[in-house]
């Protein structure tokens, strides 16, 4: 009798706690597109340009955001390409041949990392760039090398981590069949344990692009501006979709404005979807070839 | 503790001679010496946590894989110190292969299964010899007629007797000498079960097989030879139809007739 009425309690706030951040999420997703869809326009996008212009006949843009839509996709793409290949080779370190006290003191550091605020991590790119000013060329400054280097820094945590830890949860079964076959730890890792953790894998990439689509505080710090134009080179300054989201509401001259930053948070919503959805359709491809491929 | 029973065979395939293996400071098999003849099936018996399993993978170096296990002693196969600094152990793992409990096909096609290991020994130069090796491996372990149309589908789909035969072909194709099976029947339906002990028969014409089981009547049916272990020691070890019979050690006799385990 009081064990069930326990067990009833508990579920009740189980669901109660999962249907409040739900309602939540929709809350402000709602909030989002209520305020934003009206104003989501290819006027919105591409200012005073035609979008066939802008898209295809390399015609500058302005006054729309179609600039910052191309830095965001950018500045993802370039810091997940540099924080997949370091953070899945230090993930496979961790997991396969790091050993005893070393390996504990790399995972807590690679916690603590993890931990570490954005603005922080900031602070340490624009320095880098600072550096890179003075040392090799007074033509360098911040940009979206630099940006794209910081978000990898602040990424490289999640990826070694969910590197490691799928690994680590491969069943010893598992991971004992190829090497009862004479394979090496190479061939074992290739055939056997990334295939088999690389769901666990590819949810730390995508943690990891989620993460740079929505960060501001380090892009603040490290080249992005108000308007530069679709980026032309990596060490050219940038836009992007959050900072223009962050410098609209903070700075905004007329409710019209105001109205353009809840459109840009749509947008933004709709591009980290859009990633979130081409990551998820690799993994699915990327996760079958490996397993099944002939 | 001495053997009870003998526990030289004549030309044997795989010598042991005072085999320690310890986890840390747990000391799990006690100085166990044993030959394993050729073209004998040795049957493993013991209660469960006796160390049958630690023995068996010794035999290939499995325990290398374990952190913190160390063995001690002198194992041989065909004459030669599988613990030899200078072995390939990609070899002897060749030489000796592995069946496991739980059915463990890689979650591939059933061809890639059993092409993983030749594959990896580079024992095909030609897709057709490759075919070749798939195809009798799995004709061996009995699967052939009910895979061949489907060789491209993946492994983990088959029923659990086929998937533990196909792990059987998966270990054939590398041409080992020896085959060791750590309780191959377990997770299998008695029918399942029958048709492997029938491959097992046929198996032992070419090769060397080792065998963990926890059922008795399975030691019976399937091995020439039967080795009793208890807490890491070997008791007994002698011809399997002696030792189920006329049992010489009184904890052999307490196990057979059931009165522990
Ligand atoms: N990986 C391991 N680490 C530590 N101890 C182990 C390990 N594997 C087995 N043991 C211990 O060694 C003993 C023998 O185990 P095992 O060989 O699995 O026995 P069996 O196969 O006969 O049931 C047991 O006491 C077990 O707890
Ligand atoms: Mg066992």
């Amino acid at each position: 009798m009081k064990r069930g009425c326990w067990e009833r309690a508990v579920r009740c706030g189980c669901y109660a706690a999962g249907f409040w951040v739900v309602s939540g999420a929709v809350a402000v997703v709602g909030f989002a597109v209520r305020q934003g869809a009206p104003h989501v326009t290819p006027k919105l996008l591409f200012g005073g340009v035609s979008a066939r212009e802008a898209l295809f006949g390399g015609a500058p843009v302005f006054d729309g955001l179609w600039p910052a839509v191309v830095g965001t996709f950018y500045l993802v793409a370039g810091a997940v390409a540099l924080a997949a290949p370091l953070g899945l080779a230090t993930g496979i370190y961790l997991a396969e041949f790091s050993r005893g006290r070393l390996k504990e003191v790399l995972t807590v550091f690679f916690d603590v990392l993890a931990g570490v605020p954005s603005v922080v991590v900031g602070l340490f790119g624009f320095s880098v760039s600072l550096l890179l000013h003075k040392m090799v060329s007074p033509r360098l400054g911040p940009c979206l090398l630099v940006a794209a280097f910081s978000l990898m820094i602040l990424v490289l945590p999640y990826v070694i981590r969910a590197t490691q830890s799928a690994l680590e949860g491969v069943p010893q079964e598992v991971r004992i069949t190829a090497l009862s076959l004479g394979a090496d730890p190479v061939q074992n890792l290739a055939w056997v344990l990334i295939p088999h953790s690389f769901r666990g894998i590819a949810s730390g990439l995508l943690l990891a692009v989620g993460r740079c689509a929505e960060d501001t505080a380090v892009i603040l710090l490290t080249g992005v501006v108000v308007t530069a134009g679709v980026p032309r080179s990596l060490l050219d300054p940038f836009e992007a979709l959050p900072f223009y989201i962050y410098y609209v509401s903070t700075q905004y001259a007329s409710p019209e404005e105001l109205e353009r930053g809840f459109g840009a948070a749509l947008i933004l919503l709709g591009v980290s979807v859009s990633l979130f959805a081409v990551a998820y359709a690799v993994r699915r491809a990327v996760g079958h070839w490996a397993l099944y491929r002939a | 503790m001495t053997t009870v029973g003998e526990i030289h065979a004549v030309n044997p395939r795989m010598t042991c001679r005072r085999v320690n293996v310890y986890y840390g400071d747990k000391h799990a098999i006690k100085n166990v010496s044993i030959d394993i003849g050729r073209n004998e099936v040795l049957a493993m018996i013991g209660p469960s946590g006796c160390g049958k399993s630690t023995f068996l993978r010794c035999l290939n170096r499995m325990n290398d894989t374990i952190e913190g296990c160390r063995v001690t002693g002198t194992i041989t196969l065909d004459g030669q110190d599988i613990y030899d600094p200078d072995l390939d152990v990609v070899l002897l793992r060749a030489q000796v292969g592995m069946v496991f409990q739980k059915p463990n096909p890689f979650p591939k096609s059933i061809y890639d299964n059993i092409a993983y290991g030749p594959k990896i020994h580079g024992l095909a130069q030609t897709r057709a010899e490759l075919d070749e090796i798939v195809e009798t491996s799995l004709r061996k372990a009995g699967l052939w007629d009910e895979v061949k149309d489907r060789l491209d589908h993946p492994g983990t789909g088959l029923s659990g007797g086929q998937q533990q035969r196909l792990c059987i072909a998966r270990a054939i194709a590398v041409s080992p000498e020896v085959i060791l099976m750590d309780e191959p029947c377990s997770a299998l339906d008695p029918i399942a079960t029958a048709r492997i002990e029938e491959l097992i028969h046929e198996l032992r014409e070419q090769y060397t097989i080792v065998i963990v089981t926890h059922s008795m009547q399975q030691a019976a049916r399937v091995s020439q030879r039967t080795a009793f272990f208890h807490l890491g020691d070997l008791i007994e070890v002698g011809p399997t139809d002696r030792i189920f019979t006329r049992p010489r050690h009184p904890l052999t006799e307490d196990y057979i007739t059931g009165r522990f385990g």
